[in-house]
Formats: C-alpha cells, structure tokens, sequence
C-alpha cells in the first residue's frame, strides 16, 4: 500500500520558491523603473511657479526656465499676424489671495506694481488674452528684460465671478 | 412659484435622504424590517423629489425666470432654447443640483435590481448612497442653491439693496423683470458648443456612477458577506460607469479640439487629470476584479481600488469646483472647497479603517497564490500595475508635487505637458504590450512555450505592420515601433475572436457570422473586452497620429491666393460678417480647401464677437486619414491671417471612442435567458 504524505515533495517547494524569487526580483525592478521615472522627470521637468517680484528682484532666474503668473494689461497687447509673435505686459500678483478676479483688478489699478514684458513666438493669439485675465507662462527671463514664454496658459476669473443686477427698479406688486 | 415647488422638493429631497440613511443603519443595529423597508422607500423616493426640484430649475430656464438668480447668471434673452436646457450644468449651483439627480437616479436604478439578490448588503448600500446624495444635497440647500432669487431692499444703504436669497427676506420687493433680463449675463461662450450638451452629463453619470460599486464594496465591509456578491452585484454598474467616464472624457477632447483652437485635444491640465485618475483605477478595477471572480485572489486589493475610484471621484470633484488648483477649466473659488475636501476624508477613512479591518482579521485572504509568472492573473496584476504608475505619475505631477513643494519649500513647483507626456509615454507602451500579451496567457499556469506559440501570428502580423510602414516611409522609427505595439494588442484582439469563431465554425459546423454572434453571446465579458481593447487600439493610433506627424503653419493670404501646405492647397475666397440670431457678430472667412490640385471642399472658420470675449471656431475638412484644420486669426476681406494644422488620424481617437462603447455595451449588456431554460432550472431545482 502506497503511503500518503501531506508534506509537499522536495521539488514542488523549490518550484514555489522560485517562483516567489521571480515575482519579488519582477516586482522590485518595475517599481524601481517607476520610481526612476518619476524622479527623472521631475528633476528635468519642475519648474519653479513664482511671481514677477520673485523674478524681477532674483537674478539667479535670469535666464533659467520658471512658470510665472501674473495680470494681463489689455492695453498692451500686440499681435504681429504675419509672423505670429504676441507681446503684452503682465503686472505681478501676490502669490496668496483670496479671490483672483479681485487680486487681479488690484494689481492692474496699482501703478507701483512691477510689471514684465512678454513675448510669445509661433502662437495664434488665444481668445482668453484679455484685459484682467491671469496668464500663467513657462519660459525665460533673458537679458533684453523681456520673458520669453513657449508655453501661455490663460483664466479669465471675471466670466466665472458672481456679479449682481445693476440699477434694477422694484416691482411691489409681484411681492 | 417654481423656485418655491424647487426650493420645497429639495429640501424634501434632503429630508428623504438622510431619514433613509438614519432608518438603515438604525435598521441593521436593532434588526427591524420595517425600518430597513421605510428606509428603502424613502431612498426611492429621493429620486422623484429630485427630479421634481431639477424639472423647476428646467423650466424657470426655459422660462426665462430671470429673477431666479441661477437663470439670471446663465442665460439671457438671446440664448438659444438648447442652451437655455444644458445651461442646467453650466455652471456651478445648478451642475451640483443635476448631480444629485444622477446619484438619485442611480440609487434608484440599484435599489430596484439588488434589493432581493443581496438582501445582506442592500441596507449599508443605501445607507452609503444616502449619506453622498445628503451630503450633494446639502451643499446645494445650504451653500450653492439654485434656487435663490434678486430682492430689493428698499430700507437698506444702495449698495445693498439688492440681495439674493431663497427665501424672501422682511420688506423685499421684487426687481423688475425687463431690467433683469436686460442685464442677464447669459452663457459663457466656451459653453455653447455641441460637445457641452453631453460631455458634463456623461463626465457626471461616469462620476456618480463609480458612488455605486463603492457603496456596495463599504456594504460588504460593514456586513462581512466578503463572498463575490458585491462584485456580482455591482459588475454591470462598474462598467456603466465606466463606459460613461471614457464617454466623458473623449467628448471633453472633442470639445477641446473644437473650441478651444490650439489643434489638441488633451493638455495635460489638472481638472483633465482629475477626470483621468479615477477613470485610471476603475480600469484597473475591471481587470483585477476578474481574478477574485475567476480564482477568489486580491480580495484586498479589489476593495482598494474601488475605494481609490470613489475617492479619485470626490477628489477630482473637489479638484475642480474648490477653485484651488490653479486651471484653465476651474469654477469659481467658492465655499464647497472646504465640505467637498472633508467629506472626501471622511469617506476615505471610513472606508480605509473598514477595510484595515477586515484584512486584519484574516477575512480578505485570497483563495490562491500566484503560481506562474506567466500567468494570466500575473499578466492582470503586472496591468494593474501599469494603471496605478500611470495614476501615481499623473497625480503626483497635477496635486502631489505643487502641494508638497508648497508646504515645504514654500514655493510652488510644477511640471509642464512635456514632463508628463515623459511620465505617460512608457508607461502606455507597456499597457498596450500587456494589452497583448495577457489574453493569450492562461489562468493559472502558462509555459513560455505555449505563450510564445499563441503569441506568433499576432507578433508576426506585427512585425510584417512595422515592415510595410518602413517601406511607405511613414516616419521615424520610433512613431513606427510606437504603431507596431499598439497594433499588437489590436490583432491580438481580433486573433482572439477569430480563434473562439474558428473552433465554432470547425466544431459545431457553424457559419462564420453565426459563429461570431454565438461567440459573443456565450461569452459577453471576453469579447466584449476584446473589442475594448480594438477600440483603444484605434485611439492609440489616433493618438501616436495626430501629435508625432501634426503640422502647424500661420500664413497671411490675399483674396484669390493659394498657400500649399504638404498635398493640401488653401485658397482664400472671402471674408463676411454676418449677425446671428442670438446678436453676436460673426467674422467668416471662406476657404476652398484643395488636394493634388482639385477642389475638396469648403471650409468657414470664423471669430464670434460676444461682448466679453472673442471665440474662434475652427473650420475643418476631416477624412479618416487627417484633419486639415483653420483657424481665422484676424484680417478683413482683402487679407486674413490662417493658422493651418494637418492632424493625421486624429479622426480615429473619436471613433476608437465609438468601438470602445460598443464593446462595453457588449460586455455589460444583460443576458437574455430564455423562458423555456428559466422554467427548465427551476423545475430542475429541488
């Protein structure tokens, strides 16, 4: 009569444990890829996000690719069409507000606050490029004290800010 | 009046759902049917009384009752009668009301199909679908209602004499209403566009319906019933919801592509993200859940994933309405922030806390360990994986690193589009390559020799792809070995399905068409996936398409000349402006769009002028193989400025979208059982 082991064969544990090797060897290098990946990318990708006083009074951003935010001037808004090139100024906004379409209208009525040329090349000029909108820009500051943007986000805060009726007259009766 | 019926059915709605929530749970502790019952019936009847307050909020817009202040604020007399519906979710207080009425809807939907099969979960399932409608509910009773109306108040200083409110404050009077109607502010123009009637509704059905599978997930980690009758019962609800959220998100490309003119569909913008992440683990989800059905393992990590879906849900709510994050799509920064931050906490931890729980006491131990590595349950988890980098790499470009570099450096730091198409790219390059690789693996056990054998024709039909794209002289070698792995998982797909047909059509003597359609009856969820998996295939080549072989000109043309950009020619025609029948003038300008010479068809890009801001619409002539896309930047009939994009294949993202619901439709549409087999099992059952 055959005996009956319930302890697994020799063999079929050496398997198991192979295995078990294969998923922890699999596993570690793909997190070890993932991790790798993301470290990389941020380190080449990151871009400091600060205001046009940070920049203006640092001059170690002279030249370095950082992501700045700031009020659009309306008035200065030019676009050559036929060589694709937008230039404005943008006036510093605080980096902390409470309401950016107040923040926004702050900064444009005060004439002590810094502003910063901007010149955008090789871009159709975006409809949202208006007066009072905040455009948010990655580029750089070069010697000719103009920033250089490759890449123009716009937020026009005022088409979404909660406004109210103007020089309504009552109706009693539908009281 | 409607703003009463409106303001009345929502607090009724509140009401029902937070008595409904209180009855279950009161239910399940004291053990009362009763109670359990009168809790299911009030969660029922949320559902009416939502739609009640959402049909008022319809009609006082098409109605023009502008001194509802919601109606004031999104639509004005020249509003078309389509605008005037969808303006429902244009904006913040009445897309949180339309959100309410989905998760309703769904609660609904869910009571009436589950109640009976899953008796044991149901009451924590209410009592969790209850507590988010409350919660919805609430925000828009209390802090964002649609409801409130303009009041004068005589007696007050003039510059706060007009107020709005809900309820009617002492001494009010109410503002004419041809003055109100003559200062309405109507609907932000990027709104009025076709993919913003049906991407906000299937971008919420996707977001609400994911509250389904989560309450069932928490009903099963409160109840202990951790058998796979959660997963049974919220199968079909995982991939409505999923379906609807890969709708919603290839409807807001589409809006993007159309309206915003910059010749893309996706930037990379945090609100786009937000959507993407739980769009990431519910996808995740549907694939690992086959393996506890299949083989009764990664029951803990089931239950996570469902929880990260609802979490990345509220937190890319969150996201979006709180104003917080700096984006191009943001709402205004309001007062939901904060509660929408909490109540995602809450929910997180609760859920987290059950389910450390549960693991602690040993009850979500998988059945099975992993044997093989090249198994299919291994090939499921290695795609698990991929998902949740790909969520990681996303999450942490759009929230993690802004928000840390913040709190620690004191500066924000953040990353462009490049650095997350660094992150992505690898990453969907091993999707699509376990996209083709696990179907042909088995459960269990698989031998790299019999995967190899199951993988030649694919790979050979691959490799023989990549050759003839060499020789056409498509591109570089990198877009080509990019379009040889997305086409890999595309014909191991069809290899698939053509195998399953072969053996029916050999087997049984089936013809080739009868033996696809059994093939897909038999088996929804198999190929139903597979064609899945064809339609992102098909996005995948749209997308390698359309941003590696984009071209982008600006050009200045007289009237009568033709710039030739690639085999395309433009001829500028003429310039109009017309007025529409909303008022806004339109600046068109017309174009003959020409091709190796010949005349293929006239295009009209063109400016509006609403009175707060310029829309450009782009002028398109699309074919399967390009977009060839117009944008007028400016001019007046003797010269105009084009800027010109040749979008190879971007076509097929949309359609790939379209093959994509298709096979989800196959895969979660219910089965129908005859009958005569329905009366067999049961005269068979003892």
């Amino acid at each position: 009569m055959a005996e009956i082991s319930w302890a697994k064969p020799k063999h079929l544990r050496k398997t198991k444990g192979a295995e078990r090797l294969k998923f922890l060897i699999g596993g570690g290098l793909i997190l070890a890829s993932v991790i790798y990946l993301l470290v990389s990318g941020t380190l080449q990708g990151a871009r400091y996000f600060i205001t046009v006083d940070d920049l203006l009074k640092d001059g170690a951003y002279l030249g370095k690719t950082v992501r700045i935010s700031g009020a659009v001037d309306g008035e200065s808004i030019e676009y050559d069409s036929e060589n694709a090139i937008i230039r404005f100024e943008i006036v510093n906004i605080p980096s902390q507000f409470d309401d950016l379409a107040s923040a926004l209208r702050a900064a444009l009525a005060d004439p002590a606050a810094s502003r910063l040329s901007i010149l955008v090349e090789d871009e159709a000029i975006p409809d949202l490029l208006q007066h009072e909108a905040q455009a948010i820009l990655t580029g750089a500051l070069e010697v000719d004290g103009i920033f250089h943007a490759g890449e123009l986000l716009l937020k026009c805060p005022s088409r979404f800010e909660e406004t109210s009726p103007e020089g309504l007259s009552a109706i009693p009766e539908h009281n | 009046m409607l703003a009463e019926i409106g303001l009345a059915s929502l607090a009724l709605a509140l009401l029902l759902a937070l008595y409904a929530a209180a009855a279950c749970l009161l239910g399940i502790r004291a053990g009362g049917d009763m109670l359990l019952r009168s809790g299911r019936n009030a969660a029922l009847l949320t559902f009416p009384a939502t739609l009640l307050a959402t049909a008022a909020l319809v009609l006082a817009l098409m109605t023009e009752q502008y001194q509802m202040s919601y109606v004031w604020s999104v639509t004005d007399p020249q509003t078309p009668a389509i605008y005037r519906f969808t303006a429902l979710w244009g904006s913040q207080r009445g897309s949180l009301l339309f959100w309410s009425l989905l998760l309703s809807l769904f609660t609904f939907g869910a009571i009436s199909l589950n109640w009976r099969s899953e008796g044991r979960l149901m009451p924590y399932a209410i009592a969790t679908m209850m507590a988010t409608l409350s919660f919805f509910l609430g925000l828009s009773l209390l802090l964002e209602n649609p409801f409130e109306r303009w009041w004068i108040l005589p007696d007050m200083p003039e510059s706060r004499q007009v107020v709005e409110t809900a309820l009617i404050p002492p001494g009010a009077i109410a503002p004419a209403m041809e003055n109100l109607a003559a200062s309405a502010t109507g609907l932000n123009p990027l709104l009025r566009h076709f993919g913003m009637i049906i991407h906000p509704p299937m971008l919420y059905l996707g977001f609400v319906g994911f509250t389904i599978p989560f309450a069932f997930a928490l009903a099963a980690l409160a109840s202990g019933d951790l058998s796979t009758g959660w997963i049974k019962a919220t199968r079909r609800w995982t991939l409505i919801a999923w379906v609807f959220l890969s709708l919603g998100l290839i409807l807001g490309g589409r809006w993007a592509y159309d309206v915003l003119g910059w010749g893309g569909y996706w930037g990379w913008d945090p609100v786009e993200n937000a959507a993407f992440l739980p769009w990431l683990v519910g996808t995740a989800f549907i694939h690992s859940v086959m393996i506890q059905e299949k083989r009764g393992m990664l029951k803990t990590w089931n239950m996570a994933l469902v929880i990260a879906t609802f979490s990345a849900v509220m937190f890319g709510t969150f996201a979006t309405r709180s104003g917080v994050i700096e984006s191009v799509h943001s709402f205004a920064r309001s007062e939901v922030g904060f509660p929408m931050l909490a109540f995602w906490a809450l929910m997180t931890f609760i859920a987290l806390t059950l389910l450390l729980w549960r693991w602690q006491r040993g009850e979500l131990r998988g059945e099975r360990q992993f044997a093989n590595i090249l198994s299919r349950e291994t090939m499921f988890v290695l795609n698990n994986v991929i998902f949740i980098a790909l969520f990681a790499a996303i999450f942490w470009g759009s929230f993690g690193l802004p928000i840390i570099s913040e709190l620690f450096m004191g500066v924000e730091v953040t990353i462009g589009p490049a650095t997350f198409e660094f992150f992505v790219v690898p990453l969907f390059i091993a999707m699509y390559i376990l996209m083709g690789i696990a179907p042909l693996s088995a459960w269990g056990s698989t031998s790299a020799r019999r995967l190899g054998k199951a993988i030649t024709v694919p790979f050979s039909l691959t490799i023989l792809s990549v050759l003839l794209l060499m020789i056409a002289g498509t591109g570089a070698l990198v877009s080509i070995l990019g379009y040889g792995v997305v086409l890999f998982a595309g014909y191991v797909a069809l290899f698939e399905i053509y195998r399953g047909a072969r053996a029916r059509h050999r087997g049984l003597n089936e013809n080739w068409m009868r033996a696809v359609i059994a093939l897909f009856r038999r088996n929804q969820r198999r190929y139903g996936g597979y064609i899945v998996h064809l339609g992102v295939t098909v996005i995948g080549i749209g997308v390698i398409g359309s941003t590696v072989f984009q071209t982008e000109v600006q050009h200045t043309l007289a009237r009568g000349e033709i710039i030739a950009v690639k085999d395309y020619g433009l001829r500028y025609d003429d310039y109009i402006r017309a007025q529409a029948v909303d008022g806004r003038m339109m600046n068109i300008a017309e174009l003959t769009v020409l091709r190796n010479g010949a005349q293929v068809a006239r295009i009209r890009p063109r400016v509006d002028d609403y009175p707060d801001m310029p829309m450009t619409i782009a002028g398109a002539h699309s074919t399967l193989e390009n977009d060839f896309y117009v944008l007028l930047i400016g001019g007046n009939r003797e010269r105009a400025t084009f800027r010109i994009y040749i979008n190879p294949l971007v076509n097929l993202v949309w359609w790939g979208g379209i093959v994509l619901i298709i096979g989800t439709v196959i895969a979660a549409y219910p089965k129908v059982v005859p009958a005569r087999r329905i009366r067999k099992r049961e005269a068979e059952s003892p």
